[in-house]
């Protein structure tokens, strides 16, 4: 090698030096300014098999540019820095070598490694020379993990960024989402970097302090995640790694393009420890919650740190340590440090994916769970209203039997009491006791026929009723008839109403029985809009009406009538008598 | 040729009223008048009395089985069951147990001779709510327009049941009187009568066939 600005390659007689290569700057000269340097290698060239078959000189990486110069013509070069543009390039190169250049045996490759625009100096990686089919496969997959990769990593983190944000954005509270959002973004953008090599020199030092402020946020928002993930809040651990953050980029700021390599060198090398700080709270996280999906940050994260301890050793080869853990291997310069955080990002979206698909669970779990209370709530709610319904049919029905026990007691206890009482002072005969004694059996024969539970068909209880009295009647030489005219479906009367109904029923039969002298009796039950009417008409001569005995009777069936909040029309003639009771349906229907 | 007939009563002053009715009716003939369901099967082995008065409440057993004793062995025996108020559950009950007619306890001595040979020639009485519970138990509605659906009548009824029948006991359970009914079906009150007591016949027979059927199903035959 030879340091010298020249633009074609010096003359072999010069102080040139025999180098290893790699020929990594810092590690081989130590506190020497970088300055532009030739290299010149000498190779033998054997045509294969194929005449004419190119060759092609391949170099992993040369960052700054150059130029390719063959037995001392020029082949080929790579684009180096100038007045208007700042280059760094971050591919490797495949440089074809004219076969016309070429001579059989020993040839002469010389390569200026042009000066890097920062100071930054890298060095001269261990060339490839010989067929370009055989170079191809391999500068390929070089050119893919270093550039191509980081394209797609960038556009992916780009994406996912923006879309994991608008999740933060609508749901305020879910601060994971918006810490990922962060990273995954400032990853993308330092990604970016790697993706635009080329760059115009008035914008260079703001794109280094976008690389810069994206890496060190990159692991701030890690770390912060790390700690929210572990569930430790300290507020002021917060501020003072965000304090840090901004202090590179505010240095690069303050310092201009000369002081790059320094913050390059101890800002970053700052964010070490912190990366060591969020392998031990994620392993710490891990231990205290021992599932497969803690596990996932905590490998990712270690596997990232370890990346970037890597590159950072492959980039300033601190005191050979690189050089004395991978021997050979510093020297490919191969960064690792995205793939790894690629890694996080991955292991971190699977877990964010994760929290969401189990929040959808929960939140489905809860529906589910609410649905039971509501469905349990219904089902207490309307056991409630049957209770309520059964309580109030049971005090209906307690208020009904009250009625008709007082009915019971007031009517035929007091006609008991009365014949006994009577019978006992020696004023009632045979006959006329045994009339009272029949009228009492008459009337239970009504309280128990109105109080069958299960038929409240008023219908039928009236069919029984006049069932009864047909036999009596017929024995008197009346002959009965009866009518019942009412809407088809069952005629269902309250008890006590029924009871009442037939009470007005059977003092007007007794009054043509004993009174009325009649052939014919006829009774009808029907319904006239809102009015049930029931008719007792006989063609006796109006005795049935007004005999002085039954005056009571008479008021009797008047009292019952208003009870039942309807009216009773005696009409009274020659042709006989026809009692008419009406009450209003409403009244009386259960 | 008088008919027989053998009381079951336990109440003396009921024993008397019955016996008196009877021995007032020269078409009756009183073959003995015992208190105890023992002694009423016993009567009815020796005497085989056409008619048989017989209460419900006994000392020794339930009336219901006298009734089903006589109806099992002596079907052409005709029963007529003694009730107080006349509540169709007891008169129900005696009716599947084989009883074709019943009788109030306050009946007077005319009506009681009179519904003895009521019974005998043939007829029997049946109130509206007797016909709503014995369409019950053939499992036939009171209203078919109701609702054919909720409560068709099941294939063992309908077989039991003529179509007449059927229809008899849905205008009785309206409450309409025999006249009407006779009138409406076009046949006298004496053959809806019959018709009665066919059917009372049909339902005892009907509730033994379930009864077995039913101890069947429980493994007791």
């Amino acid at each position: 090698m030879l340091t010298a600005p020249d633009a074609a390659p010096p003359a072999r007689a010069r102080s040139w030096q025999e180098v290893p290569l790699p020929d990594i700057w810092r590690q081989a000269r130590p506190g020497v300014r970088p300055a532009t340097t030739w290299y010149r290698i000498d190779f033998d060239y054997a045509p294969g098999r194929q005449p004419g078959e190119p060759w092609a000189l391949y170099l992993p990486y040369l960052s700054d540019g150059g130029q390719v110069w063959v037995n001392g013509a020029p082949a080929g070069s790579v684009r180096e820095s100038s007045e208007t543009i700042h280059i760094r390039w971050a591919r490797p190169h495949l440089v074809t070598l004219p076969a016309s250049l070429l001579r059989p045996g020993s040839n002469e490759l010389a390569v200026r490694v042009a000066l890097p625009q920062d100071g930054a100096a890298v060095g001269f990686p261990r060339p490839d020379i010989g067929p370009l089919a055989q170079l191809q496969p391999i500068y390929e997959r070089r050119f893919f993990w270093v550039n191509t990769t980081p394209q797609i990593t960038a556009a992916v983190c780009l994406l996912v960024s923006g879309f994991v944000l608008f999740i933060w954005w609508r749901r305020r509270i879910e601060v994971l989402y918006g810490l990922f959002g962060l990273a995954a973004g400032l990853w993308g953008i330092r990604t970016l970097t790697f993706v635009i090599e080329t760059v115009p020199l008035e914008r260079w030092l703001l794109w280094r302090l976008t690389y810069l402020g994206a890496t060190g946020g990159f692991i701030v928002a890690m770390a912060v995640l790390a700690l929210r993930f572990a569930g430790i809040r300290r507020p002021w651990v917060e501020r003072a790694l965000a304090f840090y953050w901004l202090l590179g980029p505010v240095w690069l700021l303050a310092g201009g393009a000369a002081v790059e390599p320094l913050v390059n060198r101890y800002w970053i090398a700052g964010f070490l420890p912190v990366g060591l700080a969020i392998v031990v709270i994620s392993l710490w996280t891990m231990w205290r919650q021992r599932t497969l999906v803690a596990a996932v940050l905590p490998a990712a994260m270690v596997i990232a740190v370890l990346t970037g301890l890597h590159d950072y050793l492959v980039n300033w080869s601190f005191g050979g340590a690189a050089q004395l853990l991978l021997p050979g291997w510093a020297g490919h310069r191969i960064f690792l440090l995205h793939h790894g955080a690629n890694l996080i990002l991955v292991a971190m979206g699977g877990l964010l994916t994760a929290r969401f698909i189990g929040s959808l669970a929960a939140l489905e779990g809860m529906n589910q769970m609410l649905e039971t209370r509501v469905a349990d709530r219904e089902r207490e709610l309307s056991a409630n209203y049957a209770r309520l319904a059964q309580l109030q049919r049971e005090h209906a029905a307690a208020q009904e039997r009250q009625l008709i026990m007082r009915d019971i007691h007031d009517g035929l206890g007091s006609q008991l009491f009365v014949s006994l009482s009577r019978v006992e002072r020696g004023d009632m005969q045979g006959q006329q006791v045994a009339d009272a004694l029949r009228g009492c059996i008459a009337d239970m024969r009504l309280a128990l026929g109105t109080l069958t539970p299960e038929d409240s068909d008023f219908r039928a209880t009236l069919g029984d009723f006049l069932f009864r009295w047909e036999t009596q009647l017929r024995t008197a030489g009346i002959h009965p008839a009866w009518t019942i005219d009412v809407p088809e479906g069952a005629l269902e009367v309250k008890p006590h109403a029924a009871l009442q109904l037939l009470r007005v029923a059977q003092e007007a039969l007794t009054n043509v029985l004993k009174h009325a002298h009649a052939s014919r009796v006829q009774v009808r039950l029907r319904q006239v809009g809102d009015l049930l009417e029931l008719q007792v008409e006989d063609d006796g001569h109006g005795g049935a009406a007004a005999p002085t005995d039954s005056g009571r009777g008479m008021n009797n069936m008047r009292a019952r009538a208003q009870q039942l909040g309807g009216r009773l029309d005696v009409r009274n003639g020659a042709e006989g008598t026809c009692v008419s009771l009406q009450v209003p349906v409403n009244a009386v229907l259960a | 040729m008088r008919t027989s007939v053998l009381i079951v009563e336990d109440e003396p002053e009921f024993t008397r009223r019955f016996s008196d009715a009877v021995l007032a009716d020269a078409g009756l003939n009183l073959v003995g008048a015992v208190s105890t369901g023992r002694a009423a099967k016993a009567m009815l082995d020796a005497e085989r009395p056409d008619v048989m008065l017989v209460d419900l409440g006994l000392p020794d057993m339930n009336g219901v089985d006298v009734i089903r004793y006589a109806a099992t062995r002596y079907p052409k025996c005709d029963i007529l069951v003694v009730t107080m108020f006349g509540d169709d559950q007891h008169v129900l009950a005696s009716i599947e147990a084989g009883a074709t007619g019943y009788l109030l306890k306050d009946a007077v001595a005319e009506r009681i001779a009179a519904s003895i040979h009521e019974l005998h020639a043939g007829g029997s009485p049946i109130s509206p709510g007797i016909a709503r519970r014995v369409l019950a138990r053939f499992r036939i509605g009171p209203t078919p327009a109701a609702g054919p659906e909720a409560n068709p009548p099941s294939a063992e009824a309908a077989a039991l049941l003529t179509e007449r029948e059927t229809e008899l006991l849905r205008l009785t359970a309206k409450g309409l009187n025999f006249e009407t009914i006779g009138q409406l079906m076009g046949i006298s009150p004496h053959t809806v009568v019959a018709h009665v007591k066919k059917i009372y016949r049909k339902l005892a027979v009907h509730s033994r066939a379930e009864a077995v059927y039913e101890a069947g199903q429980l493994g007791l035959l």
